[in-house]
Parts: structure tokens; sequence; C-alpha cells
């Protein structure tokens, strides 16, 4: 009977897929582009520096943002205020000192550090700490596909255990929660050792963190718990067990029809990914980097797999009903109905249609999870969700320069 | 040759989330004539021709009408999704076969007219469009609306005219089988009791429309009839007499389901239902009314905004406490 009654139909919501493949590699790229948006390049890195695997590149000024790291061998063809290009070349042909010495393994285990000194290690090595958690009593690790669509967790759980063991050990030692628990969806057999288990209902939304938490503890918003993707986990467990710096990322590579996991280099440009795959492209089709009701679409085929990206995704023309432009909220209610935080999407949406940022306020803007539901069930196919995020990105921004003290004039003596 | 250097691909660039369940007002549309369908086949066999012109003159008025006032307010011209055809089918179905043609064209350019696009267009409107044309025409030109004194030649007999004035002895006799076949007078095709029933059914499951507001209207009707019913049998007619006589299913599922004019979340939904429910029996009993679920209708949709506001305090802020001016903020993480 679930079938019947509801607005979402789709069996993809269930986010256990029994997706056992082990994950594939993916192609070893002919070219990289790597963000450096905040990043400061290192002085000696410029056109034409020759780069090696895990040679450090760029550092982020901010602690909890891990460094850029080169992910193959190559030279870097063109620095711009966005993105570095690396193209890669055989490092057979080339003389043998032309490149960096290849950067030592550090055993993240053996040198025994915790704590902050441990997130600062994990730092350099090119890891975000700002996902692994801010200092709560409860972590929870969401071992859930973050989205429909996206199908690495299960063989995450299952045949990468070796990251995930050492992932799990490091972050026990970053000390930012008194207990961590590991949430599987029911049903699931995850053994892991010293690890603490929990099981929830593999339904999206309960995949997005907050609504994980309340699945868990069966209270909203309680303080003191704090969840941490999977994903995030893998990313530490690898430099742990490579002992390398990050330069990889594991995402789905989905079409409606067909899909594979695949660990692919940071940087890896999605055309390359999609002429790996196999996928033919026409005009008119959608291509989008992370997951199918998050993501972010693409507008051309040399943009790249940033760093803890977890999927990239086609949508082919005539697949879903196109999105008209300009279609008014016609009251349907449906998106009401979904709101996972029971937020008004309807009129938050015209709010923000209508530039009247102030009066969000009003409906608790800042309380959505960006799940994504409400655009998924609008039949007048209007952006809800972007709506929403215009909305919340326009009064952070006034926030902002409200808070900023205003410059009195120098006066003149 | 390859993905990467074709330039000649043309991608489309759209706003998360990326996948849609696939429905669309159109498709909405479609299930809803699918749903109307029966009860107008039944029309057609019941009143024949008469039938038959009363519908197509009300779906093509309201569809002209609203293609008028989209060009006049310059908006894109939007007959193929549906909607106006709806609401002229809907109104067709409250009419007597017997009505002129002018009060057909008058209620259909009024229900898009004033109810509709007078609000902006489709979805804009606060009382379901439909009931505004008829309740113009009704209230207007009453003569030509009553089915009793219009249908002279028809050997049904209006049965809510009956339990008004006769009591409820005169109409127990009236078999149920009767009712739902649609063998009674009455808006053409609002009488289809059985068929519209089918049809709503179809709708509810097919997640068009929201069951709990069907079911509590319903439930308000059964419930206040059988108080009623209890309290004095000769005086008042069962509770399944309420429900499958006059427009109750219609307006139950057809007519206080329209999107924009009920609330959304699911207590406010019942309250909402039940109340017409209950409004359609106290107009058909001390009312001067003998059908009362389209007035019932018209005044729980104005009462909606009300209903609406019945709602639980948002994700992870404490619940509005007395003495506290809103919902408070918990920290969040």
């Amino acid at each position: 009977m679930k079938q019947y009654f509801n607005i979402i139909k789709d069996p993809r919501f269930c986010l256990v897929y029994n997706e056992h493949r082990p994950f594939g590699a993916g192609p070893a790229p002919r070219r990289v582009r790597l963000n450096r948006e905040g990043f400061t390049i290192l002085p000696g890195v410029k056109k034409k520096t020759p780069v090696r695997p895990g040679m450090l590149l760029a550092e982020h000024p901010s602690p909890e943002k891990g460094d850029l790291h080169a992910p193959i061998h190559g030279v870097i063809t063109e620095i711009n205020a966005r993105s570095i290009f690396v193209d890669a070349v055989d490092s057979e042909s080339f003389e043998p000192d032309a490149f960096q010495d290849a950067p030592e393994p550090i055993d993240l285990i053996k040198i025994g550090a915790e704590g902050e000194e441990l997130a600062l290690a994990v730092k350099k090595m090119g890891v975000n700490t700002r996902s692994l958690g801010q200092r709560t009593k409860t972590l929870i690790v969401n071992g859930l596909n973050p989205e429909p669509g996206v199908r690495w967790a299960e063989p995450m759980l299952a045949e990468q255990s070796e990251e995930m063991r050492m992932g799990l050990e490091l972050l026990r030692r970053l000390h930012r929660a008194d207990e961590i628990l590991l949430a599987v969806p029911e049903g699931c057999d995850t053994r892991l050792a010293g690890m603490k288990i929990v099981h929830v209902k593999p339904m999206y939304p309960n995949s997005v963190n907050e609504l994980l938490i309340k699945e868990i503890t069966g209270e909203e918003a309680p303080p003191d718990v704090a969840a941490v993707g999977l994903h995030n986990v893998w990313s530490l467990g690898r430099t742990g067990v490579t002992g390398l710096p990050l330069t990889e990322t594991v995402i789905t590579i989905g079409t409606a029809t067909d899909w594979a996991n695949y660990i692919v280099k940071n940087g890896s440009l999605v055309g390359e990914l999609l002429e790996f795959s196999g996928i033919r492209l026409k005009s008119g089709d959608t291509i989008l980097r992370g997951g199918p009701l998050r993501g972010e679409s693409l507008d051309r085929l040399d943009r790249s797999i940033t760093k803890g990206a977890y999927g990239f995704f086609v949508v082919n023309a005539g697949e879903v009903p196109p999105i008209e432009g300009n279609s008014p909220c016609i009251n349907c209610g449906a998106c009401i109905q979904v709101c996972p935080t029971r937020i008004d999407p309807r009129m938050l949406s015209r709010y923000a249609e209508f530039g009247k940022y102030d009066m969000s306020r009003k409906e608790n803007f800042r309380l959505c999870i960006d799940c994504g539901l409400c655009g998924y069930v609008c039949i007048a196919r209007r952006p809800v969700l972007q709506y929403i995020r215009l909305a919340v990105k326009k009064l952070e921004e006034e926030e902002r320069l409200s808070r900023l003290t205003p410059i009195e004039p120098v006066g003149r003596n | 040759m390859s993905n990467s250097s074709n330039n000649d691909i043309l991608l489309a660039i759209s706003t998360p989330p990326f996948w849609h369940c696939g429905r669309t007002i159109r498709k909405n549309s479609l299930h809803t004539l699918a749903a109307l369908a029966p009860a107008a086949v039944l029309a057609l066999a019941h009143w024949g021709v008469s039938a038959m012109r009363v519908m197509a003159l009300a779906v093509l008025t309201a569809m002209i009408t609203e293609a008028v006032c989209q060009t006049l307010m310059k908006q894109k011209l939007s007959q193929d999704n549906g909607t106006a055809a709806i609401t002229g089918l809907m109104l067709a179905f409250l009419l007597p076969a017997s009505a002129p043609w002018w009060i057909v064209v008058i209620g259909a350019a009024a229900a898009i007219g004033i109810g509709r696009m007078a609000f902006g267009g489709y979805g804009a409107n606060q009382v379901s469009a439909a009931l505004v044309g008829w309740a113009l025409v009704f209230v207007s030109f009453p003569v030509y609306m009553d089915p009793s004194s219009s249908l002279l030649g028809s050997s049904f007999a209006d049965p809510l005219f009956k339990a008004k004035f006769f009591g409820g002895t005169a109409v127990a006799d009236i078999p149920l089988s009767d009712l739902l076949l649609g063998n009674q007078l009455g808006g053409l095709g609002a009488t289809q009791t059985g068929a519209l029933f089918l049809g709503g059914m179809y709708l509810a499951l097919m997640g068009v429309i929201r069951w709990e507001i069907p079911c509590s209207f319903l439930i308000g009707v059964l419930l206040s009839a059988s108080a009623l019913h209890l309290a004095d049998a000769s005086l008042y007619a069962g509770p399944f007499f309420h429900i499958f006589s006059g427009s109750t299913v219609l307006a139950a599922f057809f007519l206080a389901t329209e999107d924009s004019c009920s609330p959304h979340r699911r207590l406010p939904m019942l309250l909402y239902g039940l109340t017409g429910g209950i409004l359609v029996m106290l107009i058909r009993t001390y009312g001067i009314y003998t059908d009362g679920a389209p007035f019932a209708v018209m005044l729980i949709n104005l009462l909606a905004p009300m209903f609406a506001l019945i709602r639980s305090h948002p994700f992870g802020t404490a619940p509005r406490r007395k003495g506290k001016s809103a919902g408070e903020w918990r920290s969040r993480t």
C-alpha cells in the first residue's frame, strides 16, 4: 500500500541498493583541474613546474581545510584565480631529478599524535577536518548513502574495512567526541571491532545528518550530538592507510539506467570520466557533481571532481519534466507535506522570488536542511530549493554587513 | 570521438534537485479528468444530448475565458494544462441538464473570470473557482437552477427536496443503488455519486488529492447525519442517504480538495474536512437550501487559512509555550 496515497513513490529513495561490486579504479587523468580558491600557492609553484603525486602545491590558511596536493605526475600548465591545471606527463620520459623527491609516507598511528596535533597533521595531508565534526559528546558516523542514487556506502562498509577501521581509529584519536556510533541501514550486519553500531531506517531523507540524529536519538537537534559522513571518514582512513596526502575520492558515476563506484583522482575532468565510463551525451542533458537531489549542475565538460565530491550523475534530456522558468506557485502544498523540518517552502520560495528576503526570517528559513524534497515534488517545477538557498545567502550577506563597524572619516585637525 | 573534445554538445544547466517525481500540473489534470469521466458518461446516459450541451459549453467557455483573461493580463496561455477544463466540467456537473445556454456561459465565465483570474491565475484563488460560478448563477437565477421545476419531464425526483419537506420517512424507501447509479434529480454530474466515488478513490490512491480531506468530509457527514437520524428517524434521513444524494461526493472528493483552497498539513486537513461535513448537514437540515454541500465547501474554503494556522513548531525548536513570544531557538551545531 505504501506506493499509494503518497507523492514520493520512487524506489530509489530507499537507500539500500544491494550494491556489492568493489570500487573500480578511475581513469588515469590526462589533465586535472584543482580548485585553488582560498589557497595560498607555495613559492616556486608556477607555470611549467613539474609535479608528482602528493607534492604540496598550496596551503589553506584555515586550520580546518586540507592543503592542496598534486594528484598525478605532470606539469602545471596554467594557474588562474580559481584553478590550477596540471597536464599529465609520463614520469619515465622526464629527467629523474626534475621532480621533487617522493614524499615519505607518514604513519599517523605510529607518530602517536592525538587531538589538535593530529588534526593539524591530517590537515597537512589534505583532509578537511571541519567536516569531521566539532567537539561534542556523541558523534554519529553516517553510514547511509547520502542521497538517492549514490551507492558507495554499502561496499565501503563491506569491502573497504581497512580504510574504515583506520578512519574510525583516527577519528577516535581526534578526541572530538566522548562516544562514537556508527549508523548503518536496518538489516545490515556490518560489524567493526570496538564500534557501537546503531540501525536506522534507510529512507531518504534520513541520511541527512540532522534527520539521522533525530532517528537515532529521538530528539530534534539535541545538543551535544553531531554527525559525520562516511565519505569523510573514508578519506581520513585512506590517508592513514597509505600515509600519503589525500588525492582521491570515491564517487558514484550514474545515469538513469547504469551506475558504478570508482576511486578517482581529485581534479579529474568530468569529460574524461564520461569517456571512461562510456556515457555518451546529447545536447540538453544535464551533468551534475554531488548527488541528484543536492548537487550542482556543471556547464562544461572540463569541470572537475572536487575534493570530497561523492557523485557524478547524468540526467538525460526528457528524463524529468523541464523547468519552464517563471512558473508561479500554485499553492498545491506538496512541498509543505514532504518538508521534514515542517517549514513552509511554498512561502519561502515566493519571498525569495520577489526579493522579500526579510520575510523569510518569519518562516524559519534557517531550519532548511537542504534535502531537496520540496523541488522534487513541485508540480509547477519551481526551483524551490534554489530559492531557499538564495534567501539564506542573501540574509547571511546582510548579517555579515551589519556586523561591520562603519569607518569614521578621519578628522582634520 | 571523445566527449571531452566535443564542443557541439550544449549542456542544460539546472537547479537541484535534478530528479523529479514526474508529476506535473498537466498530468494531475489528466488524472482528474479521467476520474470525472465515468460520471460524465453516466450523465450522458441519463440526460442525453442536453447534458452533453451543458458540459461542452461550460468547458469551452471556461477555456476561452481563461485565454482571454490571460491575454489581457499578458500571461502565458495555459489552456493545455487542463485546469480550466476541469473547472468548467465541475461547474457543469453542478448545473441541471436543463440549464439554458446563457446560464452555463455566465456561470463558466464567472467561475474563471471572478473565481480564478481575478486572483491572478490558477492556484491563487481562495475559494473553489467552479463554486464561485455556480453560486453566482444559483443565487441570481434560482428558477432555472432548480431541477425540480425545470426538469418536469423527468421521471426522477429530487431526494433532498423530499427529505427536506416530507421528512426522513419519505425517503426511507429510496434504495441506495438508485442514488449510487444517479437515478435522482439534481446537478447533472453531481448526482452520479457512485461513479464520482470511484473516481475520487482513484485520485486519492494516485496521490493527486489528499485523502485526509474527502475522508474527514464524509466522516463529518456520516457523524452528524447519524446523530440527527438517531434523534428522530421520521424527520431526518439516514447518513448514507445524505452521503450519496445531492453533491456531497463531488464536494468531498473534487471541490473541497482543490489544492489552493484547502490546508496542507494533516491535522488542519482533517479539521477542515470534518467542519465541511458537519456544515453540509447543518445547511441541509436547518438552512433554506436543500443541498448544502457546495455552500459548505465555500465556507470551509474561506476558513482554510484559519485551519492552516494550526501547525507544529518547526524542527528542532522548542514548542511555543504560554508567556513566550515565539518558538525558541536551540543551539544547533
